[in-house]
Protein backbone atom coordinates (compact mmCIF):
# COMPACT_ATOMS: atom_id res chain seq x y z
CA UNK A 1 0.00 0.00 0.00
CA UNK A 2 1.26 3.38 -1.03
CA UNK A 3 0.60 6.88 1.33
CA UNK A 4 1.27 10.20 0.65
CA UNK A 5 1.35 13.17 2.63
CA UNK A 6 -0.72 16.14 1.25
CA UNK A 7 -0.88 19.37 2.10
CA UNK A 8 -3.43 21.59 0.64
CA UNK A 9 -3.06 25.39 1.61
CA UNK A 10 -5.02 28.58 1.23
CA UNK A 11 -2.62 28.76 -2.08
CA UNK A 12 -0.52 25.69 -3.32
CA UNK A 13 -1.06 22.02 -2.63
CA UNK A 14 1.92 20.10 -2.29
CA UNK A 15 2.27 16.21 -2.12
CA UNK A 16 4.98 13.78 -1.21
CA UNK A 17 5.18 10.14 -1.63
CA UNK A 18 6.94 7.38 -0.37
CA UNK A 19 7.93 3.85 -2.57
CA UNK A 20 9.78 1.86 -1.45
CA UNK A 21 12.82 3.91 0.18
CA UNK A 22 12.53 6.24 -2.48
CA UNK A 23 11.11 10.02 -1.69
CA UNK A 24 9.25 12.09 -4.72
CA UNK A 25 7.10 15.07 -3.92
CA UNK A 26 5.14 17.43 -6.27
CA UNK A 27 3.46 20.73 -6.12
CA UNK A 28 0.17 22.37 -7.87
CA UNK A 29 -1.99 25.39 -7.75
CA UNK A 30 -4.42 25.09 -5.14
CA UNK A 31 -7.08 24.25 -7.71
CA UNK A 32 -5.07 21.21 -9.02
CA UNK A 33 -4.26 19.36 -6.04
CA UNK A 34 -6.00 16.34 -7.89
CA UNK A 35 -3.19 16.25 -9.82
CA UNK A 36 -1.09 15.29 -7.55
CA UNK A 37 -2.95 12.12 -6.39
CA UNK A 38 -1.43 8.94 -7.01
CA UNK A 39 -4.03 6.15 -7.83
CA UNK A 40 -3.98 3.58 -5.58
CA UNK A 41 -2.48 5.36 -2.81
CA UNK A 42 -3.99 6.23 0.94
CA UNK A 43 -3.79 10.21 1.72
CA UNK A 44 -2.51 11.74 5.12
CA UNK A 45 -3.89 15.56 4.33
CA UNK A 46 -2.60 18.64 6.26
CA UNK A 47 -2.65 22.41 5.36
CA UNK A 48 -6.26 24.36 5.67
CA UNK A 49 -7.76 22.17 3.65
CA UNK A 50 -7.38 18.98 4.85
CA UNK A 51 -10.39 18.12 5.78
CA UNK A 52 -11.88 18.80 2.67
CA UNK A 53 -10.06 16.18 0.58
CA UNK A 54 -10.53 12.55 0.82
CA UNK A 55 -8.22 11.43 3.86
CA UNK A 56 -7.19 8.19 5.83
CA UNK A 57 -5.89 10.35 8.82
CA UNK A 58 -5.62 14.32 8.52
CA UNK A 59 -3.10 16.27 10.96
CA UNK A 60 -2.44 19.92 11.34
CA UNK A 61 0.08 21.17 9.63
CA UNK A 62 1.44 22.67 12.63
CA UNK A 63 2.21 19.30 13.66
CA UNK A 64 3.21 18.06 10.62
CA UNK A 65 6.01 20.98 10.55
CA UNK A 66 7.77 19.50 13.54
CA UNK A 67 7.65 15.90 11.81
CA UNK A 68 9.20 17.38 8.22
CA UNK A 69 11.54 19.58 9.66
CA UNK A 70 12.91 16.70 11.90
CA UNK A 71 13.15 14.65 8.58
CA UNK A 72 14.91 17.21 6.49
CA UNK A 73 17.37 19.06 8.97
CA UNK A 74 19.76 16.98 11.27
CA UNK A 75 20.78 18.03 14.70
CA UNK A 76 18.88 20.46 17.24
CA UNK A 77 16.10 22.72 16.06
CA UNK A 78 14.94 25.30 18.07
CA UNK A 79 12.43 26.98 16.91
CA UNK A 80 10.23 26.04 13.24
CA UNK A 81 8.79 29.61 11.37
CA UNK A 82 6.42 28.30 8.50
CA UNK A 83 5.94 31.30 6.43
CA UNK A 84 2.87 30.78 4.46
CA UNK A 85 0.72 33.09 1.86
CA UNK A 86 -2.14 33.64 4.55
CA UNK A 87 -0.09 33.58 7.93
CA UNK A 88 3.39 32.53 9.77
CA UNK A 89 3.57 29.95 12.28
CA UNK A 90 6.27 29.80 14.95
CA UNK A 91 6.41 27.09 16.86
CA UNK A 92 8.94 27.03 19.83
CA UNK A 93 10.51 23.38 19.81
CA UNK A 94 11.15 24.06 23.26
CA UNK A 95 8.36 24.47 25.10
CA UNK A 96 5.57 22.70 22.25
CA UNK A 97 3.54 26.21 22.13
CA UNK A 98 3.55 27.88 18.87
CA UNK A 99 3.01 31.37 17.76
CA UNK A 100 0.47 32.90 14.70
CA UNK A 101 -0.02 35.96 12.76
CA UNK A 102 -3.05 35.39 11.29
CA UNK A 103 -5.00 38.68 11.39
CA UNK A 104 -3.36 40.91 8.80
CA UNK A 105 -1.02 39.60 6.19
CA UNK A 106 2.30 41.91 7.64
CA UNK A 107 4.34 38.97 8.41
CA UNK A 108 2.88 36.66 5.98
CA UNK A 109 3.70 35.67 2.34
CA UNK A 110 0.83 38.18 1.32
CA UNK A 111 2.91 41.48 2.52
CA UNK A 112 5.73 40.47 0.46
CA UNK A 113 3.88 39.41 -2.91
CA UNK A 114 1.85 42.76 -2.17
CA UNK A 115 4.88 45.15 -2.34
CA UNK A 116 6.58 42.72 -4.99
CA UNK A 117 3.21 43.61 -6.94
CA UNK A 118 4.18 47.39 -6.13
CA UNK A 119 7.45 47.25 -8.57
CA UNK A 120 5.89 44.90 -11.03
CA UNK A 121 8.18 41.83 -9.51
CA UNK A 122 7.74 38.28 -9.38
CA UNK A 123 8.76 36.78 -5.97
CA UNK A 124 11.61 34.61 -6.83
CA UNK A 125 12.78 38.06 -8.32
CA UNK A 126 13.11 39.50 -5.01
CA UNK A 127 16.30 37.98 -3.78
CA UNK A 128 18.23 38.83 -6.31
CA UNK A 129 17.48 42.70 -5.53
CA UNK A 130 17.99 41.92 -2.10
CA UNK A 131 21.67 40.56 -3.14
CA UNK A 132 22.26 43.45 -5.34
CA UNK A 133 21.49 46.09 -2.77
CA UNK A 134 24.41 48.39 -1.37
CA UNK A 135 22.69 50.13 1.37
CA UNK A 136 19.24 49.00 3.61
CA UNK A 137 16.48 51.70 2.96
CA UNK A 138 14.96 51.86 6.30
CA UNK A 139 11.02 50.50 6.55
CA UNK A 140 9.16 50.25 9.80
CA UNK A 141 6.48 49.36 9.28
CA UNK A 142 4.67 46.13 8.39
CA UNK A 143 1.01 46.84 7.87
CA UNK A 144 1.03 46.38 4.01
CA UNK A 145 -0.89 49.85 3.65
CA UNK A 146 1.54 51.76 5.50
CA UNK A 147 4.38 49.98 4.02
CA UNK A 148 4.12 51.15 0.68
CA UNK A 149 3.86 54.69 1.65
CA UNK A 150 7.22 54.30 3.50
CA UNK A 151 8.45 53.12 0.09
CA UNK A 152 7.31 55.65 -1.85
CA UNK A 153 9.05 58.23 0.69
CA UNK A 154 12.67 56.16 0.39
CA UNK A 155 12.45 56.34 -3.42
CA UNK A 156 11.78 59.67 -3.29
CA UNK A 157 14.72 60.22 -0.87
CA UNK A 158 16.56 58.51 -3.72
CA UNK A 159 17.18 55.12 -2.28
CA UNK A 160 17.25 52.38 -5.39
CA UNK A 161 14.72 49.71 -5.66
CA UNK A 162 17.45 46.89 -4.47
CA UNK A 163 17.85 49.18 -1.35
CA UNK A 164 13.94 49.54 -0.36
CA UNK A 165 13.15 45.64 -1.80
CA UNK A 166 16.11 44.84 1.02
CA UNK A 167 14.59 47.13 3.64
CA UNK A 168 11.35 45.25 3.03
CA UNK A 169 12.51 41.97 3.99
CA UNK A 170 14.35 43.47 7.18
CA UNK A 171 11.09 44.78 8.29
CA UNK A 172 9.37 41.55 7.23
CA UNK A 173 12.26 39.56 9.31
CA UNK A 174 12.21 42.27 12.55
CA UNK A 175 8.13 41.65 12.42
CA UNK A 176 7.93 37.73 12.88
CA UNK A 177 11.49 38.15 15.00
CA UNK A 178 8.49 38.97 17.33
CA UNK A 179 7.08 35.68 17.49
CA UNK A 180 10.43 33.81 17.57
CA UNK A 181 11.50 33.21 21.20
CA UNK A 182 14.62 34.96 22.33
CA UNK A 183 16.56 32.04 23.57
CA UNK A 184 16.09 30.24 19.70
CA UNK A 185 19.79 29.83 17.96
CA UNK A 186 19.12 27.58 15.76
CA UNK A 187 15.75 28.13 14.00
CA UNK A 188 14.24 25.93 10.73
CA UNK A 189 12.52 27.98 8.07
CA UNK A 190 9.73 26.53 5.81
CA UNK A 191 7.31 27.32 3.42
CA UNK A 192 7.80 28.52 -0.12
CA UNK A 193 8.06 31.92 0.78
CA UNK A 194 12.10 31.58 2.34
CA UNK A 195 13.24 30.28 -1.32
CA UNK A 196 14.27 33.81 -1.19
CA UNK A 197 17.48 33.93 0.44
CA UNK A 198 17.25 37.54 0.21
CA UNK A 199 14.27 36.91 3.73
CA UNK A 200 16.89 34.65 5.01
CA UNK A 201 19.92 37.16 5.62
CA UNK A 202 17.58 39.48 6.57
CA UNK A 203 16.57 36.97 9.17
CA UNK A 204 20.38 36.18 10.11
CA UNK A 205 20.95 39.58 10.66
CA UNK A 206 18.13 40.74 11.81
CA UNK A 207 18.04 38.55 14.73
CA UNK A 208 21.58 37.36 15.04
CA UNK A 209 20.27 33.49 14.29
CA UNK A 210 21.47 30.23 12.53
CA UNK A 211 18.64 29.77 9.62
CA UNK A 212 18.13 26.37 9.03
CA UNK A 213 16.42 25.96 5.00
CA UNK A 214 15.75 22.40 4.30
CA UNK A 215 16.34 21.16 1.22
CA UNK A 216 12.63 21.33 -0.16
CA UNK A 217 11.29 24.29 1.97
CA UNK A 218 7.70 23.66 0.46
CA UNK A 219 6.85 20.47 0.79
CA UNK A 220 8.55 20.06 4.77
CA UNK A 221 4.76 19.74 5.59
CA UNK A 222 3.43 17.18 3.09
CA UNK A 223 6.89 14.88 4.04
CA UNK A 224 5.90 15.63 7.77
CA UNK A 225 2.08 14.50 7.32
CA UNK A 226 3.76 11.18 5.73
CA UNK A 227 6.37 10.71 8.69
CA UNK A 228 3.88 11.50 11.63
CA UNK A 229 1.69 8.90 9.96
CA UNK A 230 4.86 6.25 10.30
CA UNK A 231 5.18 7.51 13.50
CA UNK A 232 1.56 6.50 14.57
CA UNK A 233 1.86 3.08 13.09
CA UNK A 234 5.58 2.36 13.68
CA UNK A 235 7.23 2.19 10.51
CA UNK A 236 6.69 2.20 6.65
CA UNK A 237 3.31 1.15 5.47
CA UNK B 1 -34.14 43.52 37.30
CA UNK B 2 -30.81 45.12 38.48
CA UNK B 3 -27.71 44.85 35.52
CA UNK B 4 -24.09 43.57 36.87
CA UNK B 5 -21.19 43.66 34.27
CA UNK B 6 -18.91 41.01 36.38
CA UNK B 7 -19.04 39.59 39.40
CA UNK B 8 -20.99 40.83 42.37
CA UNK B 9 -22.44 38.68 44.97
CA UNK B 10 -25.78 37.80 44.46
CA UNK B 11 -26.37 36.51 47.60
CA UNK B 12 -26.32 40.21 48.05
CA UNK B 13 -28.75 41.28 45.22
CA UNK B 14 -31.26 38.68 46.22
CA UNK B 15 -31.46 39.62 49.61
CA UNK B 16 -31.94 42.91 48.55
CA UNK B 17 -35.36 41.55 46.87
CA UNK B 18 -33.77 42.11 43.44
CA UNK B 19 -33.05 40.19 40.46
CA UNK B 20 -29.81 40.15 38.88
CA UNK B 21 -29.03 40.10 35.09
CA UNK B 22 -25.65 39.37 34.71
CA UNK B 23 -25.30 41.33 30.97
CA UNK B 24 -22.26 39.14 29.87
CA UNK B 25 -24.22 36.24 29.56
CA UNK B 26 -26.25 37.64 26.74
CA UNK B 27 -22.75 39.14 24.99
CA UNK B 28 -21.24 35.56 23.24
CA UNK B 29 -24.72 34.85 21.24
CA UNK B 30 -25.22 38.93 20.64
CA UNK B 31 -24.98 40.25 16.85
CA UNK B 32 -24.26 43.87 18.02
CA UNK B 33 -20.95 45.37 16.45
CA UNK B 34 -20.17 48.30 18.86
CA UNK B 35 -18.59 51.17 17.19
CA UNK B 36 -16.26 52.21 20.16
CA UNK B 37 -14.69 49.46 21.71
CA UNK B 38 -11.44 48.16 23.34
CA UNK B 39 -13.15 45.14 25.05
CA UNK B 40 -15.81 43.53 23.36
CA UNK B 41 -17.40 42.35 26.62
CA UNK B 42 -17.45 45.63 27.72
CA UNK B 43 -18.07 47.62 24.92
CA UNK B 44 -21.28 44.94 24.25
CA UNK B 45 -22.97 45.17 27.47
CA UNK B 46 -22.73 48.78 27.12
CA UNK B 47 -24.66 48.65 23.73
CA UNK B 48 -26.91 46.12 24.73
CA UNK B 49 -27.84 48.86 28.04
CA UNK B 50 -28.11 51.75 26.29
CA UNK B 51 -30.09 50.80 23.13
CA UNK B 52 -31.06 46.99 23.58
CA UNK B 53 -34.60 47.86 25.34
CA UNK B 54 -33.21 45.62 28.67
CA UNK B 55 -35.79 46.45 31.56
CA UNK B 56 -33.20 47.57 34.09
CA UNK B 57 -33.77 49.74 37.03
CA UNK B 58 -29.94 50.42 37.87
CA UNK B 59 -26.39 48.51 36.84
CA UNK B 60 -23.59 47.79 39.06
CA UNK B 61 -20.71 48.31 37.19
CA UNK B 62 -17.63 46.36 39.12
CA UNK B 63 -15.07 48.79 38.24
CA UNK B 64 -11.70 47.71 40.11
CA UNK B 65 -10.11 44.64 41.09
CA UNK B 66 -11.18 42.19 37.79
CA UNK B 67 -11.97 44.29 35.06
CA UNK B 68 -10.05 47.39 34.60
CA UNK B 69 -11.98 48.59 31.00
CA UNK B 70 -15.59 48.62 32.23
CA UNK B 71 -15.24 51.85 34.15
CA UNK B 72 -15.99 54.71 30.79
CA UNK B 73 -18.33 52.16 29.80
CA UNK B 74 -19.95 52.21 33.18
CA UNK B 75 -20.17 56.46 32.59
CA UNK B 76 -21.56 56.11 29.68
CA UNK B 77 -24.64 54.36 30.77
CA UNK B 78 -24.96 56.12 33.53
CA UNK B 79 -24.82 59.97 31.25
CA UNK B 80 -27.40 57.64 29.64
CA UNK B 81 -29.78 58.02 32.69
CA UNK B 82 -29.44 54.63 34.18
CA UNK B 83 -28.93 54.55 38.01
CA UNK B 84 -25.06 53.07 38.49
CA UNK B 85 -23.54 52.42 41.08
CA UNK B 86 -19.34 51.20 40.85
CA UNK B 87 -18.18 48.46 42.91
CA UNK B 88 -14.44 47.96 43.25
CA UNK B 89 -12.28 45.16 44.69
CA UNK B 90 -9.28 45.65 47.11
CA UNK B 91 -6.52 44.74 45.05
CA UNK B 92 -4.78 43.88 48.54
CA UNK B 93 -7.74 41.38 49.55
CA UNK B 94 -9.07 43.36 52.21
CA UNK B 95 -12.42 42.06 53.83
CA UNK B 96 -12.46 45.25 55.83
CA UNK B 97 -12.65 47.59 52.38
CA UNK B 98 -14.79 45.28 50.30
CA UNK B 99 -17.46 44.97 53.51
CA UNK B 100 -16.93 48.81 53.10
CA UNK B 101 -18.04 48.06 49.42
CA UNK B 102 -20.80 45.94 49.76
CA UNK B 103 -22.71 48.35 52.73
CA UNK B 104 -22.33 51.05 49.90
CA UNK B 105 -24.36 48.31 47.11
CA UNK B 106 -26.47 47.62 49.98
CA UNK B 107 -27.65 51.13 50.00
CA UNK B 108 -27.72 51.90 46.41
CA UNK B 109 -29.97 48.50 45.67
CA UNK B 110 -32.21 49.88 49.08
CA UNK B 111 -30.95 47.84 51.67
CA UNK B 112 -31.47 44.48 52.79
CA UNK B 113 -35.06 43.17 53.06
CA UNK B 114 -34.68 38.94 52.78
CA UNK B 115 -32.11 37.83 54.83
CA UNK B 116 -32.75 34.53 54.43
CA UNK B 117 -31.79 34.60 50.78
CA UNK B 118 -28.04 35.11 51.97
CA UNK B 119 -28.80 31.03 52.91
CA UNK B 120 -30.60 30.19 50.41
CA UNK B 121 -28.13 30.87 47.80
CA UNK B 122 -25.43 29.50 49.65
CA UNK B 123 -27.31 26.49 49.79
CA UNK B 124 -27.29 26.61 45.38
CA UNK B 125 -24.15 27.41 45.04
CA UNK B 126 -23.08 24.22 47.66
CA UNK B 127 -25.09 22.27 45.08
CA UNK B 128 -23.09 23.55 42.40
CA UNK B 129 -19.68 23.01 44.08
CA UNK B 130 -21.14 18.81 44.15
CA UNK B 131 -21.89 18.88 40.40
CA UNK B 132 -18.73 20.76 39.78
CA UNK B 133 -16.72 17.67 41.11
CA UNK B 134 -18.58 14.86 38.94
CA UNK B 135 -17.45 16.71 36.58
CA UNK B 136 -13.77 16.20 37.35
CA UNK B 137 -14.99 12.63 37.50
CA UNK B 138 -16.62 12.53 34.05
CA UNK B 139 -19.97 12.72 34.96
CA UNK B 140 -21.16 16.08 33.42
CA UNK B 141 -20.47 17.12 30.38
CA UNK B 142 -17.95 20.18 30.48
CA UNK B 143 -20.08 22.59 28.29
CA UNK B 144 -23.24 21.66 30.57
CA UNK B 145 -20.62 22.22 34.10
CA UNK B 146 -19.28 25.62 31.97
CA UNK B 147 -22.64 27.16 30.99
CA UNK B 148 -24.23 26.28 34.92
CA UNK B 149 -21.28 27.93 36.44
CA UNK B 150 -21.72 31.04 34.59
CA UNK B 151 -25.10 31.34 35.14
CA UNK B 152 -24.65 30.94 38.61
CA UNK B 153 -23.33 34.76 38.72
CA UNK B 154 -27.48 36.24 38.45
CA UNK B 155 -28.66 32.19 39.17
CA UNK B 156 -30.44 32.79 35.80
CA UNK B 157 -32.35 35.92 37.61
CA UNK B 158 -34.44 33.40 39.55
CA UNK B 159 -33.44 31.08 42.11
CA UNK B 160 -36.43 28.68 41.11
CA UNK B 161 -35.55 28.60 37.49
CA UNK B 162 -31.67 27.92 38.82
CA UNK B 163 -32.55 25.22 41.04
CA UNK B 164 -34.38 23.37 38.56
CA UNK B 165 -31.18 23.71 36.64
CA UNK B 166 -29.29 22.63 39.42
CA UNK B 167 -32.15 19.26 39.94
CA UNK B 168 -32.08 18.31 36.22
CA UNK B 169 -27.99 17.95 36.51
CA UNK B 170 -28.18 16.38 39.30
CA UNK B 171 -30.36 13.27 37.89
CA UNK B 172 -28.87 12.78 34.77
CA UNK B 173 -26.16 10.50 34.99
CA UNK B 174 -23.77 11.02 31.81
CA UNK B 175 -20.06 9.55 31.20
CA UNK B 176 -17.96 11.66 29.34
CA UNK B 177 -15.02 9.83 27.22
CA UNK B 178 -11.98 11.63 27.20
CA UNK B 179 -8.16 11.32 26.51
CA UNK B 180 -7.20 14.67 28.61
CA UNK B 181 -7.89 16.80 31.66
CA UNK B 182 -8.10 20.51 30.56
CA UNK B 183 -7.91 23.66 32.85
CA UNK B 184 -9.27 26.49 31.05
CA UNK B 185 -8.00 29.80 32.62
CA UNK B 186 -8.57 33.27 32.43
CA UNK B 187 -11.58 35.37 31.48
CA UNK B 188 -14.60 33.34 30.42
CA UNK B 189 -14.21 32.36 26.74
CA UNK B 190 -15.94 34.96 23.89
CA UNK B 191 -16.52 31.84 21.64
CA UNK B 192 -19.63 29.98 22.93
CA UNK B 193 -18.56 26.17 21.47
CA UNK B 194 -15.07 26.04 22.62
CA UNK B 195 -16.02 23.76 25.17
CA UNK B 196 -17.95 21.08 23.06
CA UNK B 197 -15.08 21.91 20.28
CA UNK B 198 -12.90 20.50 23.09
CA UNK B 199 -14.78 17.48 23.99
CA UNK B 200 -14.61 16.44 20.45
CA UNK B 201 -10.89 16.71 20.70
CA UNK B 202 -11.23 14.14 23.29
CA UNK B 203 -10.17 17.01 25.87
CA UNK B 204 -12.33 17.13 28.75
CA UNK B 205 -12.45 20.98 30.61
CA UNK B 206 -12.18 20.20 34.55
CA UNK B 207 -11.79 23.74 35.47
CA UNK B 208 -12.58 26.80 34.02
CA UNK B 209 -11.37 29.27 36.12
CA UNK B 210 -12.86 32.26 36.61
CA UNK B 211 -16.68 30.64 36.77
CA UNK B 212 -15.13 28.42 39.43
CA UNK B 213 -14.93 31.34 41.38
CA UNK B 214 -18.47 32.01 41.37
CA UNK B 215 -19.77 28.89 42.51
CA UNK B 216 -16.89 28.44 45.12
CA UNK B 217 -17.27 32.43 47.20
CA UNK B 218 -20.73 32.54 49.34
CA UNK B 219 -21.41 33.69 52.92
CA UNK B 220 -25.06 34.05 55.26
CA UNK B 221 -24.07 37.55 56.03
CA UNK B 222 -22.43 40.88 54.68
CA UNK B 223 -19.19 40.06 57.19
CA UNK B 224 -19.24 36.43 55.48
CA UNK B 225 -19.76 37.15 52.34
CA UNK B 226 -16.79 40.29 52.72
CA UNK B 227 -14.20 37.83 53.95
CA UNK B 228 -15.35 35.30 51.20
CA UNK B 229 -15.13 37.48 47.94
CA UNK B 230 -12.10 39.33 49.54
CA UNK B 231 -10.32 35.95 48.10
CA UNK B 232 -11.83 36.49 44.66
CA UNK B 233 -8.80 35.55 42.86
CA UNK B 234 -9.07 38.03 39.99
CA UNK B 235 -9.06 40.72 41.90
CA UNK B 236 -5.91 40.70 43.63
CA UNK B 237 -2.36 39.80 42.79
CA UNK B 238 -1.09 37.27 40.11
CA UNK B 239 0.97 35.66 42.80
CA UNK B 240 -2.15 35.08 44.89
CA UNK B 241 -3.91 33.52 42.24
CA UNK B 242 -1.57 31.45 40.66
CA UNK B 243 -1.00 29.99 43.76
CA UNK B 244 -4.53 28.72 44.24
CA UNK B 245 -4.60 27.57 40.56
CA UNK B 246 -1.94 25.16 41.28
CA UNK B 247 -3.92 23.63 44.06
CA UNK B 248 -6.77 23.20 41.62
CA UNK B 249 -4.54 22.04 38.72
CA UNK B 250 -3.07 19.22 41.41
CA UNK B 251 -6.48 18.49 42.61
CA UNK B 252 -8.08 18.42 39.56
CA UNK B 253 -5.33 16.26 38.20
CA UNK B 254 -4.96 18.73 35.14
CA UNK B 255 -2.98 17.11 31.83
CA UNK B 256 -2.79 20.65 29.91
CA UNK B 257 -3.67 23.96 31.12
CA UNK B 258 -5.50 26.43 27.70
CA UNK B 259 -5.54 30.61 28.64
CA UNK B 260 -7.83 32.28 26.97
CA UNK B 261 -7.26 36.16 26.28
CA UNK B 262 -9.51 38.85 25.41
CA UNK B 263 -8.81 41.58 23.14
CA UNK B 264 -7.80 44.88 25.01
CA UNK B 265 -8.49 42.63 28.48
CA UNK B 266 -5.25 44.05 31.10
CA UNK B 267 -5.40 39.89 32.21
CA UNK B 268 -3.48 39.11 29.02
CA UNK B 269 -0.71 41.09 30.42
CA UNK B 270 -0.36 38.27 32.41
CA UNK B 271 -0.07 35.71 30.19
CA UNK B 272 4.35 35.41 30.31
CA UNK B 273 3.94 35.44 34.07
CA UNK B 274 1.50 32.41 33.96
CA UNK B 275 3.43 30.38 31.25
CA UNK B 276 6.44 30.96 33.13
CA UNK B 277 5.07 29.62 36.47
CA UNK B 278 2.89 26.66 34.89
CA UNK B 279 4.87 25.71 31.78
CA UNK B 280 8.11 26.51 32.19
CA UNK B 281 8.24 25.94 36.04
CA UNK B 282 5.50 22.86 36.83
CA UNK B 283 6.25 21.45 32.95
CA UNK B 284 2.12 21.81 32.10
CA UNK B 285 1.43 21.74 28.58
CA UNK B 286 0.49 24.95 27.73
CA UNK B 287 -1.41 26.81 24.92
CA UNK B 288 -3.00 30.33 24.93
CA UNK B 289 -6.03 31.22 22.47
CA UNK B 290 -7.40 34.40 21.92
CA UNK B 291 -10.79 35.97 21.04
CA UNK B 292 -12.05 39.82 20.41
CA UNK B 293 -15.61 39.74 18.94
CA UNK B 294 -18.03 37.04 19.88
CA UNK B 295 -18.55 34.35 17.42
CA UNK B 296 -17.95 30.68 16.64
CA UNK B 297 -14.98 29.91 17.13
CA UNK B 298 -12.76 30.57 14.17
CA UNK B 299 -11.09 27.91 12.25
CA UNK B 300 -7.81 29.12 13.24
CA UNK B 301 -8.37 29.09 16.66
CA UNK B 302 -9.67 25.26 15.83
CA UNK B 303 -6.06 24.46 14.16
CA UNK B 304 -4.70 25.69 17.43
CA UNK B 305 -6.60 23.30 19.25
CA UNK B 306 -6.61 20.42 17.40
CA UNK B 307 -2.50 20.73 17.12
CA UNK B 308 -2.27 21.07 20.86
CA UNK B 309 -4.97 18.07 21.12
CA UNK B 310 -1.66 16.73 18.66
CA UNK B 311 1.04 17.38 21.11
CA UNK B 312 -0.71 15.32 24.13
CA UNK B 313 -1.20 12.50 22.16
CA UNK B 314 -3.45 9.37 22.18
S1 LIG C 1 -12.31 40.52 29.33
FE1 LIG C 1 -11.10 41.82 30.66
S2 LIG C 1 -11.53 43.91 30.01
FE2 LIG C 1 -13.11 42.59 29.15
S3 LIG C 1 -14.76 42.65 30.62
FE3 LIG C 1 -13.52 40.90 31.16
S4 LIG C 1 -12.03 41.65 32.67
FE4 LIG C 1 -12.96 43.42 31.66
Amino acid sequence: MEIMGLDVGSRAAKSALLVGRKWSWGVADIMAWRDLLSSGAEVVATGYFRKKVPHTLVVTEITAAIHGVRHFIRGDVDAIVDIGAQDTKVIDLATGEFMMNDKCSAGTGAFLEFLAGYFGLGMEELQEYHFRAGRTAEINNTCAVFAQSEVVSRLVEGYTREEVIKGIHHAFARRIGQLIPQDADRVAFIGGVVKNRGVIDAFEKELGIRALVPREPQVVNAVGALEYYMARRGGPP
Amino acid sequence: MIGITALVPPEVLYASGKRPLDLNNLVPESKINPREKLCAWTAIWRELVIHGGLDLEGLVVVAGGDCHNAIVDGEKVELSGLPTCYFLYPFDGSPQLLEAQLEDLVEFLGGIKERSRFEIVRALKKRALALDKRRVRGEVAASDGFLLQVSTSDMLGSLEAYEERLGRMEASDETVEFKHRIALLGVPPIYPDLHAFLQSLGLHVVYDEMPYEFIRLTGSSLSGISRSYAGYTFAGKIQRRLGFIEKELKRRRVDAVIHFQQFACHHRLEDPIMRERLNRGLGYPYLGIEGDMPSKLPEQVKLRLEAFAERLGD
